[in-house]
């Protein structure tokens, strides 16, 4: 895990695939990029099966964008359907069994900090709604609970969508899916105020639909958790298949539940405003200048 | 034979807001070039298509008919498009990347 990793071996450069030449030359390592130069830049993110116009993907895909640095980071992730992607790209993954993704890396994101001391090396976990809530929901609590220093991110597709269709806890209640005919019959757990109380440092929602935002929550998040303690971030990511959204209705959809119920949310602590602003230079933290006066009415 | 996105690049070039190269769910898909359009005079690049990754969603047609209210792409039968990007003929430069345009269907 270094620049050191992207780079060709003496002798290899012309025998390596189109795709990894393009990688080491031209993708994301050791420079800053953001999502306004989409396009421009070979992305670590390769081709995978996710289903076309998956929402799950596009955010995947910003994500891997948003990090801040793509060599010195592992992903973790765990069954369901963003691993699909997430496994293929230029950036180590971790497979967790089903649930246990935040506790394998708690142990990654502790031994990482033993081996390579300060030198950040961040690490992130992408899982569903099923494998956070559900599953993963004991170990995810545990690590926040701990302030294990790594990001957790709910690809929230508020179903189970790489096995057909079952409820989660994320589901809203009354949605009814193939798994779930009679309709669910309890409220959708509220993991944004469980993150709050479990003592994350960073907690937000958001929804594919502006890039930006997402490039900078994830990027305060993974810098937050470098020092400052656990982050989570909840993303809408609609399952097309599941929902019956026609795939050029994914972006139409993400807005109308982002207008309805998913708005963009976000918590900072204090302690983590202060180590963005001092550590970073983020200046939106920074006390607003005092308004000047107000004018009085009728006086020069 | 399947749809894929089809980017005009007499539109494109002349709005050139790049919306689409940020809403593709697929990574390295919809790219953009400085340089596509300068024959024909237009002052901006365009972005276009690899095709051979474009999963059909028609994502990228949303967003420009409704967010970008440009109207420039459509989804179109591979065996009709004469010439399209392709990965293999790609070239990444420093800000820009340029596309050598050749058929699309093999045979
Ligand atoms: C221990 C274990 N139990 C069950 C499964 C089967 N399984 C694979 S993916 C999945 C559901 C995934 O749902 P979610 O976590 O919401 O992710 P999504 O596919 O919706 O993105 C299940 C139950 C498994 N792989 N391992
Ligand atoms: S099943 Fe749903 S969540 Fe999974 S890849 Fe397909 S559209 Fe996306």
């Amino acid at each position: 895990m270094s620049l050191d990793y992207v780079k060709f071996s003496n002798g290899f450069e012309k025998f390596m695939p189109k795709e990894y030449r393009d990688m080491v030359e031209h993708g994301p390592f050791g420079k800053k990029i953001s999502v306004s130069q989409m396009g421009s830049f070979k992305e670590v993110l390769e081709e995978h099966p996710m289903c076309a116009g998956c929402a799950m993907t596009l955010f995947i895909r910003l994500a891997m964008i948003a990090f801040p640095n793509p060599e010195d980071t592992i992903t973790v992730g765990t069954a369901g359907c963003g691993r699909l992607a997430i496994s293929q790209a230029a950036i180590p993954f971790v497979y967790g069994n089903y649930g246990d993704q935040n506790g394998v890396a708690s142990g990654l994101s502790r031994g990482l900090r033993l081996r390579f001391g300060d030198k950040p090396k961040d690490v992130v976990v992408m899982a569903g709604d099923g494998g956070t809530a559900d599953i993963g929901f004991q170990q995810v609590l545990h690590s926040w609970f701990r302030k294990e220093r790594f990001t957790t991110i709910m690809l929230d597709n508020e179903v189970y969508g790489n096995t057909g269709g079952q409820e989660s806890g994320m589901t809203n209640r009354g949605a009814v899916l193939k798994m779930a005919p009679l309709g669910k019959k309890f409220e959708k757990m509220d993991m944004v105020q469980m993150a709050k109380v479990a003592g994350c440092a960073y907690v937000a929602t958001v929804v594919p639909n502006n890039p930006r935002r997402v490039e900078s929550v994830i990027k305060k998040a993974v810098l937050i958790a470098r020092e400052v303690g656990s982050t989570y971030i909840q993303a809408y990511t609609s399952c097309n298949i599941e929902y019956a959204i026609p795939t050029d209705k994914v972006m139409e959809d993400a807005k109308t539940v982002e207008n309805d119920r998913y708005a963009f949310s976000e918590y900072i602590s204090d302690e983590a405003k202060q180590y963005l602003t001092e550590r970073y230079g983020y200046k939106e933290f920074l006390p607003k200048p005092a308004a000047p006066a107000a004018a009085i009415p009728g006086k020069a | 034979m399947y749809l894929v996105a089809d980017i005009s690049v007499e539109i494109c070039a002349a709005k050139s807001c790049k919306l689409c190269t940020q809403y593709c769910p697929e990574a390295n898909t919809i790219l953009y070039s400085d340089e596509m359009g300068k024959d024909k005079g237009f002052k901006y690049g365009s972005a276009y298509v690899a095709v051979d990754r474009c999963k059909g969603c028609a994502q990228c047609v949303w967003v420009c008919d409704n967010m970008a209210k440009n109207n420039a792409i459509k989804m179109i039968m591979i065996d009709q498009l004469p010439k399209a990007a392709l990965t293999d003929n790609i070239t990444y430069g420093e800000k820009s990347t340029t596309a050598v345009l050749a058929s699309p269907v093999v045979g």
